[in-house]
């Protein structure tokens, strides 16, 4: 498989000067430039763009951090999950509930107990799908670590629907007001894309320095051969919980941005057809590919767009046969196809 | 005091007795080396010794600690390491990677979220060093399931290697190697410092001769004999066993 891992894996300080420097320059041009590039191109967007766009960029980067999140685990951890809504959920209802119910007006403050609240849930999920179903090595069968993935996503949406005092029952939670930053500045529509801009923009730098720090080479190497990493000293089982817990709390913050954005968390927003979402992002975007699920992020909010208005029924159809087609053209994903590219073109100018 | 000791040890796949009541001991700096036929026991015994199964009874001390129920990871802590007799590595990733990873094991750091791990100097110093005496370093690049089996073969025992064991474990390192490449493991186990203590799984004669200090014969889970290797040169059961059941053994007797 081409990926960005082989891409990575190179020396970094071999001898030879000239090729180290060669080497620098190169990747300089090959994620300097579109990392720089994109973040300008979102800066100044909303300043030539009609209000919808702006909003619809909004969404592509608050899901593009939940495709990150997830594939966090799946992607360099290699534990899939059906139910990675449970964090996105949690994370967006906590944040609700403590602005609605506890008057947590802060942003802030509300986002960290949020998270705080998130990593708890995940800690506890993360006991029983770990130390009884088990993924990876010496796991009986990884399907029941898969459907109780998918039972945790469910069991989490029924009790939002459940404890309707405090979660608004089957209709959720609405009215959620725009963010209170402090000071007593609040954002706007407009204001609140460059708050995410900049959350998602830190979470992808931390996420990027996690997969390619010692621990997140652990986990590659957990992905590549669980047992081989035991035998070499590796308390696996932690890797992997910890994983789990580091994935939700990005996905918490993915959610908690979301019920910002709509001012609404419903209990759909915990279950498998918010789980499904993820799903196709990593799948679309790329397991291999760091970036790969940001893409798959603005395919899925642009096709969700467009389908909206044109085919507004067939929706889920749409949203299958994309994943078909992806499948069926791209095997590795959306992501891999694009670095080939670009390394082409990178190669070609130099 | 012995570096490893074993009591007794049984295990039981469902009916089948794989291992049966074995009990050795290992003094430090020896090398010793386990022989016998298919499906004597032996891997099973290797993996009793490193964790990966639980001995259905029976008790491993290493270094005057009884480890019976200590996980793998814990006993590479304490100074054990293994390799595979079937290739064990990581198909996807780099040579190098391969070999950091192993060195990163069981050092400290090894949760640290900060650094960049391709940029641990310290790391790669050691992982150079460590590929130039495999002759892998030409290779650091490629993916590993890219490399020829010999090579692989290599990195196989480098791996263990690379946490700087007491007791190196080396389940049939060169099984399936070219009659050159595997006289060029047997000198590079040799080499090994006399600090590293060796228990081998051979078929290799030239192999067994050429390292070890002390045979064993394991036959259906048991010892059959044990000695020098001159004594097991001239040992009749010995050529029974493996005469009868397999015919490929190599080397000179
Ligand atoms: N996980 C297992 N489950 C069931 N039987 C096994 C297992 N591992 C090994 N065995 C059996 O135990 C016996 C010893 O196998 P093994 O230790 O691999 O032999 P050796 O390494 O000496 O060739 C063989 O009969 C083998 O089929
Ligand atoms: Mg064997």
């Amino acid at each position: 498989m081409e990926d960005d891992r082989v891409l990575e894996v190179n020396t970094p300080a071999g001898p030879g000067g000239k090729a180290t420097a060669a080497r620098a320059a190169r990747s300089l041009s090959l994620t300097a430039i579109p990392v720089v590039g994109i973040g300008l191109l979102i800066l100044v967007l909303p300043l030539f763009v009609p209000t919808f766009i702006s909003s619809l960029v909004t969404k592509m980067m608050i899901y593009g951090l939940f495709g990150l999140s997830l594939n966090l685990l799946w992607g360099y951890g290699g534990i899939p999950s059906f139910g990675h809504a449970a964090f996105f959920g949690t994370g967006g209802y906590a944040a609700g509930i403590m602005i609605l119910k506890a008057g947590i007006s802060n942003f802030w403050l509300n986002l960290v107990l949020a998270l705080l609240f998130t990593a708890v849930i995940a800690a506890i999920l993360g006991i029983p799908a770990f130390r009884v179903f088990g993924v990876g090595a010496g796991a009986t069968n990884p399907i029941y670590f898969l459907l109780a993935t998918i039972a945790f996503g469910e069991l989490l949406s029924r009790m939002a629907v459940a404890l309707r005092p405090l979660t608004g029952g089957s209709t959720g939670i609405s009215g959620i007001p725009e963010p209170d930053l402090g000071f007593g500045f609040r954002t706007t529509a407009s204001t609140y894309y460059y708050l995410v801009f900049v959350i998602v923009a830190v979470s992808v730098y931390l996420m990027y320095r996690i997969v390619n720090s010692h621990y997140g080479y652990a986990l590659r190497g957990i992905h590549d051969n669980e047992r081989r990493m035991q035998a070499l000293g590796y308390n696996t089982w932690l890797y992997k919980y910890t994983s789990w817990i580091l994935a939700g709390v990005f996905g918490g913050l993915a959610g908690v941005l979301f019920a910002y954005f709509g001012g609404t968390m419903v209990p759909n927003n915990l279950a498998m057809i918010t789980s499904d979402i993820a799903f196709w992002l990593v799948i679309i975007g790329s397991t291999t590919v760091f970036f790969g699920p940001l893409l798959a992020a603005v395919l899925f909010v642009g096709i969700e767009y467009f389908a909206s208005i044109y085919l507004p029924a067939r929706w889920p159809l749409i949203f299958g046969a994309v994943m078909v087609a992806t499948i069926m053209l791209m095997p590795n994903g959306v992501g891999v196809e694009v670095l080939k590219l670009w390394k082409r073109v990178t190669r070609g100018a130099a | 005091m012995a570096l490893l000791e074993t009591n007794r040890i049984f295990v039981h796949f469902g009916g089948l007795a794989a291992v049966k009541g074995l009990s050795l001991s290992i003094e430090p700096g020896e090398r010793v080396a386990l022989i016998g036929p298919n499906g004597a026991g032996k891997t099973t015994f290797f993996n009793v010794l490193t964790g990966q199964i639980r001995p259905s009874s029976g008790s491993v001390h290493f270094k005057g600690m009884d480890i019976t129920n200590h996980s793998v990871y814990a006993r590479t802590h304490m100074g054990m390491a293994r390799s595979f007799q079937i290739t064990s590595l990581f198909p996807n990733l780099s040579v190098m990677v391969n070999v950091l990873i192993a060195l990163q094991g069981i050092r400290r750091g090894r949760y640290d979220l900060r650094r960049y791990f391709l940029k641990d100097k310290e790391l790669v110093a050691i992982a150079q060093e460590l590929l130039e005496s495999v002759a892998l370093w030409d290779l650091r690049d490629e993916k590993v399931s890219s490399l020829a089996y010999g090579q692989q073969r290599k990195l196989e025992i480098a791996l263990p290697l690379a946490s700087s064991p007491d007791l190196l474990l080396l389940d049939e390192p060169s099984c399936g190697l070219t009659p050159a490449e595997s006289s060029d493991i047997t000198s590079r186990i040799r080499d090994l410092g006399p600090k590293i203590t060796v228990l081998m799984i051979a078929h290799d004669m030239d192999l067994v001769f050429g390292v070890a200090e002390r045979v064993i014969l394991l036959h259906y889970g048991e010892i059959a004999c044990e000695g020098t290797c001159e004594e097991i040169r001239a040992n009749q059961m010995v050529k029974e066993i493996y005469m009868g059941s397999r015919k490929s053994v190599t080397g000179t007797w």
